[in-house]
C-alpha cells in the first residue's frame, strides 16, 4: 500500500511537469499543477501514511 | 473575554493590513510642463596625468595620528599597478571593481557566518521540546549534522547544486562553474544537476569566488538537513541518522537546489515556458524549509511515532518537552540568524539592486513578528492561555514563509504572509497530531514544511514587482510580480516548484530512507526508548546531576 502511494505520488509530479507540454495557458497549465498537487497529496495522505501506520506500535 | 479581545484584535490587524496593502490612488495628473531645456554638460575626461595633482595628507600630518579619520583613506591607499608608471585611471577602475566585489564577499560571508549559527538555534529548539533523557541524543544529532552535511556538501553536493550556475554575478565572473547536464523536454532545455565543482577543486574551482559561494550554499544546506531531525527526535537510531544526513546533503538537498538556483529546470520556467519569471524563492522557504519539511513528514511516517504517544483508540497524548527556556531562547537565535539567511541571499551589497537588502531585513523582522503574533492570538483563542513553545513556532513559521518572498515584497505583504504563516503551523500542527497521526515532537513539518510551501506559493501572490536586482530575475527582463499585482503565470511557476517538492522531494526521501530502513533500520528498539537514548545510542546522558536527584527521589 506504501508503495503504491510512492508511485502515486511521484505520478502527481510527473502530471505537474506534463502541463508545460500539455498546455499553453496561464488557466490551463493551472488547472493541471493543481490536479497533479492533489493526486501527490491523495498519495501521501490516503496510502502511505496509512500503509505505515498498519504497522504503528499505537495499534498493536 | 479575553476570546473576544483577541478575536477583536486579529480583526483590526488584519483590516488595517488589508487597508495598507491596497493600491495608493495616484493624485490627478498635472499638466505636463515642457521639459526645461537641461543645460548640456560636456563628459568629463581623466587622464592619467590628472591622478598625479590630486593632494595627499603630508607626512608631518600622518605622524600625529588621525584621530578623526580624515586622513585614512585616501589617494595612497589606492594599489598601484607599476610604481614607475604611478596612479593610472587604469588603477582606479581596478579598485572601484575590487572594492565592489570586496563589499560583496564579505557581506556574503557575514551572512553565512550568521547562518551557520542558527544550528544552535535549532539545537537548543530541539532538544528543549524533546524529554531530558534523550538531551545528549538530540544535542549530538544537531552538533554532527553539521559535520556530516558538510562532508557529503563538499565531496559531491556542491557541485550537483552549483556546478552549472555559470558566472557568479556578484561575486566577480569567473565562469568557472558552467558545467549543467541538461536534457531536452517538449522542445526546451531541462537542467538537471551540475557538474562541476567537486571537492572545491574540480574544473578550476579552486577559485575566490567559489569558495564565498560554497560556504554560503553549505550553511544553507544544514539548515535543511538539522530541520529532520526535529521531527524524528527520540526514537531515531543514530546510524541511521548519520547515513540518511550524509544522502540528504549529497543528492536529495542539492538536487532540488539545483532546480531552483543552479540554473536548473525550474529557474527557467520563465525563460522557457513564459511562466512569470521561473520559480522564484529568495532566500529558500523551498529549497531550505519546504525540502527539510516533507523530508521529515516522509521520515516521520517511516518510523512512526513515540512509544506513548498515541493510545489504541488513536487519541494523542502530549508528550511535553523538558525546557521551554532553551526553545524560546533558541528561537531568538535562529530569528537574529534569519537576518543573515534572507538579506544575505542577495549575494552583494553593492550593485544590481542590492541596497534592497534593507527591505529584506525589515520584511523578514515583520514576518516573525506578526507570525508569532498570529500563533500566539490563535491559541490562546481555542484553548485560553497564550501557549509558549507555539508562539515560538509561530516566529519560526512567520520567518519560513517570508524566507522565500522577501526579496520581492512590500512591508504590509510581509506583514499579512506572517501573520497567516502564524496562524497555519497551529492548524498544521493539529492535523498532523490528529488527523495523520504523525509523531513530531518540535512540529517541524508544520514549520518549515507546510509553511515552506506558503512561502513559496505566496511569492506569486504578493511579489509586488517593485524589486529589480539587475534588471532580471532567472534570466527574464523586469521585476517579479505575483497575481495580486497582475501576473498570473509567476503563481503557476510557484505551484509547479510546490508540485516538485511535494511529490518528487518527498518521493525520493521517503524511497532512499526507506532503503536506509532496510538495510541498517531506521529506529531504536523498544527498550532503548522507553530508557531514552543518551545512555543506549550515545553512552552518556545529557544531565547527570538530574538523574542523581531523580534516583535519590525515589529512594
Amino acid at each position: 500500500m506504501a508503495l503504491a502511494g510512492l508511485i502515486i505520488t511521484f505520478l502527481g509530479f510527473v502530471i505537474s511537469v506534463a502541463s508545460l507540454g500539455m498546455s499553453s495557458s496561464v488557466g490551463g497549465r493551472m488547472v493541471i499543477v493543481l490536479i497533479g498537487l492533489a493526486v501527490s497529496l491523495g498519495g501521501i495522505i490516503g496510502l502511505i501514511n496509512p500503509g505505515f501506520q498498519k504497522k504503528a506500535p499505537w495499534r498493536k | 473575554m479575553t476570546r473576544r479581545i483577541a478575536l477583536l484584535a486579529v480583526t483590526l490587524m488584519m483590516v488595517s493590513l488589508a487597508w495598507a496593502q491596497a493600491p495608493a490612488t495616484p493624485p490627478a495628473a498635472a499638466p505636463e510642463a515642457p521639459a526645461a531645456a537641461a543645460p548640456a554638460t560636456p563628459p568629463v575626461a581623466i587622464t592619467d596625468k590628472d591622478l598625479t595633482s590630486i593632494p595627499t595628507p603630508s607626512a608631518d600630518a600622518r605622524a600625529k595620528g588621525d584621530p578623526d579619520g580624515s586622513l585614512t583613506g585616501n589617494v595612497s591607499d589606492v594599489v598601484v599597478s607599476d610604481s614607475k608608471k604611478g596612479l593610472t585611471v587604469g588603477d582606479l577602475v581596478n579598485q572601484v571593481g575590487q572594492n565592489r566585489v570586496a563589499i560583496n564577499f564579505v557581506w556574503t560571508l557575514v551572512a553565512g557566518f550568521l547562518v551557520m549559527f542558527m544550528q544552535a538555534g535549532f539545537a537548543i529548539v530541539e532538544t528543549g521540546l524533546c524529554r531530558a533523557k534523550n538531551a545528549n541524543h538530540t544535542m549530538m544529532m544537531n552538533f554532527m549534522v553539521y559535520g556530516v552535511g558538510m562532508l557529503a556538501y563538499w565531496l559531491i553536493g556542491f557541485a550537483i547544486q552549483m556546478g552549472g550556475v555559470g558566472a557568479l554575478g556578484t561575486l566577480g565572473s569567473t565562469p568557472v562553474l558552467g558545467g549543467e547536464y541538461a536534457i531536452t523536454l517538449f522542445g526546451k532545455t531541462f537542467g538537471l544537476w551540475g557538474q562541476n565543482g567537486l571537492f572545491l577543486m574540480h574544473k578550476g574551482t579552486y577559485d575566490v569566488a567559489v569558495m564565498v559561494m560554497f560556504l554560503f550554499q553549505m550553511v544553507f544546506m544544514d539548515t535543511a538537513l538539522t530541520i529532520v531531525t526535529g521531527t524524528v527526535a527520540e526514537r531515531w537510531k543514530y546510524l541511521a541518522f548519520m547515513v540518511s544526513s550524509f544522502f540528504m546533503g549529497a543528492v536529495i538537498y542539492p538536487l532540488f537546489a539545483n532546480w531552483a538556483w543552479g540554473g536548473g529546470w525550474l529557474a527557467n520556467l520563465g525563460a522557457n515556458f513564459n511562466l512569470g519569471h521561473g520559480y522564484a524563492d529568495f532566500a529558500g522557504s523551498g529549497v531550505v524549509h519546504s525540502v527539510g519539511g516533507v523530508t521529515a513528514l516522509a521520515m516521520g511516517m517511516l518510523l512512526g511515532p513515540r512509544l506513548g504517544k498515541y493510545e489504541r483508540s488513536g487519541k494523542p497524548n502530549v508528550i511535553l518537552g523538558h525546557d521551554i527556556v532553551l526553545v524560546l531562547l533558541g528561537c531568538f537565535i535562529l530569528a537574529f540568524g534569519w537576518f543573515g539567511f534572507n538579506p544575505g541571499s542577495t549575494l552583494a551589497a553593492s550593485g544590481n539592486g542590492a541596497l534592497r537588502i534593507g527591505s529584506v531585513a525589515v520584511d523578514t523582522m515583520l514576518a516573525g513578528m506578526t507570525g508569532s503574533f498570529g500563533a500566539m492570538l490563535y491559541m490562546w483563542m481555542r484553548y485560553g492561555k497564550p501557549d509558549a513553545s507555539m508562539s515560538g513556532n509561530g516566529l519560526l513559521a512567520g520567518l519560513v514563509a517570508i524566507t522565500a518572498p522577501s526579496g520581492f515584497v512590500n512591508p504590509v505583504g510581509a506583514a499579512i504572509i506572517g501573520l497567516i504563516a502564524g496562524v497555519l503551523v497551529c492548524v498544521s500542527v493539529e492535523f498532523v497530531d490528529r488527523v495523520l497521526r504523525v509523531d513530531d515532537p518540535v512540529g517541524a513539518i508544520s514549520v518549515h514544511g507546510a509553511n515552506g510551501l506558503w512561502g513559496v506559493i505566496s511569492v506569486g501572490l504578493f511579489a509586488d514587482g517593485k524589486s529589480n536586482y539587475g534588471g532580471s530575475w532567472n534570466g527574464v527582463a523586469g521585476s517579479v510580480t505575483g497575481l495580486f499585482y497582475g501576473d498570473a503565470s509567476q503563481l503557476v511557476a510557484q505551484l509547479i516548484g510546490v508540485a516538485t517538492l511535494v511529490g518528487f522531494v518527498f518521493s525520493f526521501a521517503l524511497a532512499t530512507n526507506w532503503v536506509v530502513d532496510i538495510l541498517v533500520g531506521q529506529r531504536v528498539g523498544a527498550k532503548a526508548e522507553l530508557e531514552g537514548l543518551d545512555m543506549p545510542e550515545m553512552g552518556a546522558l545529557g544531565y547527570p546531576e538530574f538523574e542523581l536527584k531523580a534516583s535519590a527521589a525515589r529512594m
